[in-house]
């Protein structure tokens, strides 16, 4: 079609290759994290997805507590870590998500669970409800969980690190 | 240990990763993890507003322990 942009051909290329880049991201994040396990001898299998546009890693084990740290701040430095390790060799900036020991899925259930909580108790008492300061992911996992009321909105306020979700009846 | 695994993280970040040289050191109180990389490098290891070198010490202290300190040198 002579009537094809440059940019429509490359939309569709890049789909393709998005796909390849992702898995490709997750095979070097594997062997980047695995020389560290080898090397601090740590026992665990590292597990690789493609999940809403990004590569997922996790490393799975019962003896990973020294790699997550205090409220996961150690399994977020390895994320960093392991996103420049990626990007390094691929020459694009990778956003790839890090789990360590389901630390990440067990917050994730946390999250949804009060949220739901807080949703009913803003629904009950029609006051507006501030949770504690969150990261932008942990945020998402929040305001996807409130979007299924439709007698809420939620908003994000504050600036990082002290950002917060605020949930509050619509209309109110 | 201690010193392989930094050199190991840091060589997967940086443009020129046989340069990068990591030396351990046993203080009385400490043990520090001396890391020497190429000068083109040290922006890379340090980042953007010290997130980087944030990043090394929160793995190496998880890893080793509290008393674990990461020194870049330039």
């Amino acid at each position: 079609m002579s009537e094809t942009t440059p940019a429509a051909t490359s939309t569709v290329d890049s789909e393709e290759d998005q796909t390849e880049l992702l898995i490709s991201e997750g095979d070097l994040a594997a062997d980047y994290l695995e020389r560290l396990l080898d090397i601090t001898d740590t026992d665990g299998d590292i597990d690789m997805d493609v999940r809403d546009g990004r590569a997922v890693v996790a490393i799975v084990g019962d003896h990973l507590k020294a790699f997550i740290g205090p409220r996961g701040a150690t399994l977020d430095a390895l994320q960093d870590l392991t996103r420049l390790a990626v990007a390094q060799q691929t020459g694009t900036r990778s956003r790839l998500m890090l789990d360590i020991g389901g630390h990440r899925a067990q917050r994730k259930e946390e999250l949804i669970d009060l949220a739901q909580r807080t949703a009913e108790e803003v629904i009950a008492s029609g006051e507006t409800a501030r949770l504690a300061p969150m990261n932008a992911f942990e945020r998402k996992i929040v305001h996807d969980a409130i979007s299924g009321y439709d007698e809420l909105e939620t908003e994000s306020e504050g600036e990082d690190p002290g950002r917060r979700v605020v949930i509050f009846l619509r209309n109110a | 240990m201690l010193d392989a695994a930094l050199e190991h993280l840091v060589r997967g970040i940086v443009d020129h990763p046989d340069e990068v040289q990591v030396d351990l050191i046993t203080e009385r109180r400490n043990r520090v993890l001396e890391v020497r990389v190429h000068p083109e490098d040290v922006g890379k290891v340090i980042g953007r507003g010290g997130r980087t070198a944030r990043a090394l010490r929160q793995v190496m202290s998880g890893v080793g322990g509290r008393d674990v300190r990461v020194e870049i040198l330039d």
